[in-house]
């Protein structure tokens, strides 16, 4: 009977591993970073990893990984980090978590809420007035940008062309 | 055939609910009006049934705008402006001011950041130019953002785009695609501009893009900015990883930031280095509020 309920564990932890192993990568910072509550670089700073600081994987979004060090957890940059391939006992580690309620970023992965730009959806737009309409009525004059460089004390200068070398 | 036509309009004037059959009725007014036009305008013009014939070949400043327009409002479908309007007026000042530098001063220059995460800036015939609000985060100050500005007026200022699209049209003329007027010249318009905002994901040639960046480095400096904003902002894009989605399209399109970087170098020299003053107005660069 024991032996049943290993087995239907481990068959569920191979049916979910392809989808949970994200959760359980590890990795370590490349350089000193701030990690940030949210995964924008205007987002509040909850800490930092120094360089070579081992940490915990969580989740992706876009530029941004979701992390977790000894000390604190947040978002920081893709760059900061180098991503190591997880090994056969963190694998077995996430799906333990998963089993046990630990780890519960694993749909992080999946957002998709932010809009791209790819060939494919501009081919595909639809003509917008409404936004165009508004678009033009940002617009300003020549006169009304000389004040607003006047005030930001912006003066012109003569200048050429930097030429095609 | 025009007997044809108006009968048409009639049958499915009479099938559309009451609300739309009301447009129609405006819309039949137009055509009988820009008939009419037709008919006293065609009278030299043998054998024409348009009102007047779009010049591809040297488009007058409104017919650039007029197409300019068109791929604006496909663009904006794709991605709205953002909800934002302190944000929108500002880079209308800063990009009015740099593209006050220009030869083309006189156009009625418009400039939008979108909602889009993506990093890019698309610039359109007739003086439309739009920045994507991931761009936008990469900024720090109002040098910057004069630079990437800068850069895209000047694919406006040196036509590149509408030279795309001669081309094309002239191509199609010669295919005898367009050789008789089709309807209205927005339709003709949306022909040679192709589906949606396409013209936006074409690259241009790789001197066209050098181009872009001396002669932004330029204006940035004329406005009274420090010159390095847009190099500045190269810098922090050829940072992106290459696999980033956000950055596909701008890496497909463009040399690669490094490549960029690396003409201007050769190009500044060190002809920057008199000039002093230039300013990045840190304090007064609108800050994203999400």
């Amino acid at each position: 009977m024991k032996k049943h309920k290993i087995l239907l564990l481990i068959l569920t932890a191979i049916l979910f591993l392809p989808l949970i192993s994200p959760a359980a990568e590890t990795g370590s910072a490349l350089k000193a970073d701030i990690i940030r509550k949210e995964p924008f670089s205007d987002a509040k700073k909850t800490g930092d990893i120094t360089r070579g600081e081992q940490l915990q994987i969580l989740g992706k979004k876009g530029a941004w990984l979701n992390i977790k060090t000894a000390k604190a957890s947040g978002w920081v940059r893709l760059l900061s980090v180098k991503r190591g391939a997880s090994s056969g006992s963190n694998q077995i580690k996430g799906v333990l978590d998963v089993a046990s309620g630990r780890a519960g970023t694993g749909k992080v992965v999946a957002t998709t809420g932010v809009r791209g730009l790819n060939e494919e959806e501009l081919k595909n737009a639809k003509f917008n007035e409404v936004e165009v309409k508004k678009l033009e009525s940002f617009t300003i004059t020549s006169q009304q940008a000389q004040q607003f460089a006047k005030s930001g004390g912006l003066k012109t200068i003569k200048f050429n062309y930097l030429p095609e070398l | 055939m025009r007997a044809l036509y108006f009968f048409l309009i009639f049958i499915f004037a009479s099938f559309m609910p009451q609300a739309q059959a009301l447009d129609f009725g405006e819309a039949l007014k137009d055509v009988v009006k820009e008939t009419a036009q037709g008919v006293t305008s065609s009278t030299n013009a043998t054998g024409s049934e348009s009102k007047k014939v779009f010049n591809w070949k040297s488009p007058s400043p409104q017919e650039e705008i007029q197409i300019g327009r068109e791929i604006t409002g496909n663009l904006l479908g794709a991605a709205p402006l953002v909800k934002d309007e302190a944000l929108q007026k500002y880079v209308n000042q800063v990009g009015r001011w740099v593209a006050n530098q220009s030869e083309r001063s006189d156009l009625p220059w418009h400039f939008g950041v979108i909602e889009s995460e993506d990093i890019n800036a698309f610039a359109v015939p007739g003086g439309y130019v739009v920045i994507t609000k991931g761009l936008y985060r990469k900024l720090e100050n109002e040098a910057q953002l004069a630079g990437v500005l800068s850069h895209e007026i000047d694919h406006v200022v040196r036509s590149h785009h509408l030279k795309i699209l001669q081309k094309s049209q002239l191509l199609d003329l010669g295919a005898g695609l367009i050789n008789k007027q089709i309807g209205k010249d927005n339709q003709i318009i949306q022909k040679v501009i192709g589906s949606g905002a396409e013209i936006c994901a074409r690259s241009l040639d790789k001197s066209a893009e050098f181009e872009a960046d001396r002669m932004g480095v330029t204006l940035t400096a004329r406005a009274g900015y420090e010159p390095y904003g847009l190099p500045e902002v190269l810098q922090a894009i050829g940072q992106t990883g290459k696999n980033e989605s956000s950055v596909a399209l701008l890496f497909k399109t463009h040399p690669h930031p490094d490549d960029r970087l690396l003409k201007l170098d050769e190009a500044i020299g060190n002809r920057l280095d008199n000039i002093k003053g230039g300013k990045t107005l840190n304090n007064r660069f609108y800050k994203l509020k999400n």
